[in-house]
């Protein structure tokens, strides 16, 4: 056989999946997005979008949302890698599995048992009424902090994957010169760990960042009613209203925007001082 | 010493706040109330034994489970076959066929669901058992090129020589040298894909019809009316089932080595 042939009879099958189910539907999606009710092109959806405060409100609140949501893996996050880098053996394989092994189950899951937790007859407002620390229910829930909690719950795992992979790179003997020269513990978790696992946390950040911005189930189950994210306009869209072009056109509003933030984010942090430490 | 320690108890809270609803679904599974409680009240099975009167979720599980172990057949052949060409070959374009293969990893499942949506409406596949297969092979092809090249990467390409110079038919060096050594990462590209499917929401969310609803989808549906103690029973058997591919998962090929955070591969 040749070798022109190989490639073409290897490669044939999963590429047939990725133009009929990925290729070929994006690129008519997007024609789609640029269409109005008679099917001629138009920026219609799009104008929409910024013309109406609803819409610029919806993303507004989807970017509030996942911002937090990074903040709040990132603080959560940073030390479990930093225990990883730092445990040997046995206890760092236990650690690694019970980070990301509910990891692979169902999110609807995870988000159902945060709602027992959470909720207004959950366990923490029940503790809390009980040990007589408030007297209402706290609402956790269907809220943007429910939002926020679901979420982090969610990704947390690709922060501390992410972060883990930068700490594992730094020479333990660093801290050990840093410690030897005098320096704190402070001061070497600021002038050494931190800054060496800089990529780990822009990594992990925007990897946080994309997933927040496009989640749907646990804005759709711990947000309610009242906590409409991007996806979910743009699924009830899609589902409910039978909009096709507005649905399209609002998950490329939502792609396009989440890019540009990330692009941007990392151009102001990836500055010269950085790229002179990392750029082999 | 005391940073270490400091550092082990937040860790530790950590794991217990993601393991935490886990450690509240399956208690609370069992209680006897007719509420959803934790701590549950009392012991009884009744919530498993209600499953069994809601054909949906019966019907679900069979679909959800016929879904993921057709897609991690199908996507581990696939995926498997694209990873040889790219790394037996040097090409033209080589480069771009890998980043290809990955991209459906990057594009959010909100838009590979409705771009797959829109398509399957035209060709007239929307809601079917084959569009939502299709889907669900798309989505674990990455998965599965990325661990077979994983595997690849280390692949002593003289032992394939070898056999051919001893005379081997090359479909039996296939059989007998390449395949056994890719083994652990074939198998774990397999159940990687069933777990991606047996889980996937978002994507299937626009797929499914009344008849091909996933368990994970019939569960959200339910979800979104009604909150009892039936969602933890049910949820507690995905957990369970799950459960038992990640920890095949974690002894054919390590759960450190798939998420790469192992920098030995072998």
């Amino acid at each position: 056989m040749s070798k022109r042939l190989s490639i073409t009879l290897l490669t044939a099958p999963a590429m047939i999946v990725l133009l009929g189910v990925f290729l070929i539907p994006m690129l008519l999606m997007l024609m789609l997005s640029f269409q109005d009710e008679n099917e001629a092109f138009s920026l219609k959806n799009y104008a929409l979008f910024v013309q109406d405060p609803f819409y610029v409100e919806i993303l507004w609140r989807t970017i509030r949302v996942s911002l937090w949501t990074v903040l709040a893996s990132l603080v959560l996050g940073y030390p479990v890698a930093m225990y990883m880098a730092q445990a040997t053996g046995k206890m760092r394989g236990i650690v690694t599995m019970l980070i990301l092994a509910p990891h692979l189950i169902s999110v609807v899951i995870r988000n159902f048992g945060w709602v027992v937790v959470l909720g207004e007859k959950g366990w923490i407002n029940e503790s809390l009424v009980a040990l007589g620390i408030i007297d209402q229910p706290l609402r956790l829930l269907y809220n943007e902090l429910g939002v926020v909690i679901g979420l982090t719950d969610s990704f947390i795992a690709y922060m501390v994957l992410a972060l883990a992979t930068s700490m594992y790179a730094i020479d333990p003997s660093l801290n050990k010169a840093a410690s030897i020269l005098g320096a704190s513990r402070v001061r070497t978790f600021f002038t050494v760990t931190l800054p060496l696992s800089l990529p780990g946390i822009i990594a992990g950040t925007t990897l946080v960042f994309s997933l927040s911005m496009s989640a749907f189930v646990t804005p759709a189950l711990m947000g309610g009613t009242s906590v409409k994210v991007m996806p979910v306009i743009a699924y009830e869209q899609i589902m409910a209203t039978l909009n096709w072009p507005l649905g399209a056109a609002l998950a490329f509003l939502l792609l396009g925007s989440t890019i540009v933030l990330v692009t941007l984010y990392t151009k102001l942090i990836e500055t010269k001082r950085y790229k002179e430490v990392f750029a082999s | 010493m005391k940073k270490i320690n400091i550092l082990g108890l937040i860790t530790f809270l950590v794991l217990l706040l993601v393991n935490l609803p886990f450690l509240v679904i399956i208690p609370s599974s069992f209680t006897a109330a007719g509420y959803l409680a934790f701590p549950p009240e009392g012991f009884s099975w009744q919530w498993y034994s209600m499953i069994l009167d809601r054909p949906e979720f019966i019907d679900s599980l069979w679909t959800s489970l016929k879904l993921a172990a057709i897609t991690a057949v199908l996507a581990t052949f696939l995926g498997t076959l694209a990873a040889f060409a790219l790394s037996k070959y040097k090409f033209r374009g080589s480069g771009v066929l890998n980043a290809l293969m990955l991209s459906p990893l990057t594009v959010p499942s909100l838009i590979i669901g409705i771009s797959a949506l829109l398509f399957f409406t035209r060709i007239g596949i929307a809601g079917t058992f084959t569009g939502l297969l299709l889907a669900h092979i798309l989505i674990s092809i990455p998965y599965v090129v990325r661990l077979v090249l994983t595997g690849l990467s280390s692949f002593d390409y003289t032992l394939e020589k070898a056999g051919y110079m001893l005379g081997a038919h090359p479909f039996r060096v296939f059989w007998d040298i390449t395949l056994p050594l890719l083994r652990p990462a074939i198998v774990s590209g397999m159940i990687f894909s069933f777990l991606t499917s047996f889980d996937n929401v978002t994507v299937s969310l626009f797929l499914v019809a009344p008849d091909t609803t996933t368990l994970p989808l019939a569960i959200f549906t339910y979800m979104q009316e009604t909150l009892d103690p039936l969602v933890a029973s049910i949820s507690s058997v995905v957990i369970l089932l799950s459960l038992v591919f990640i920890i095949l998962l974690e002894k054919v090929y390590g759960l450190e080595r798939l998420f790469g955070l192992n920098s030995q591969s072998h």
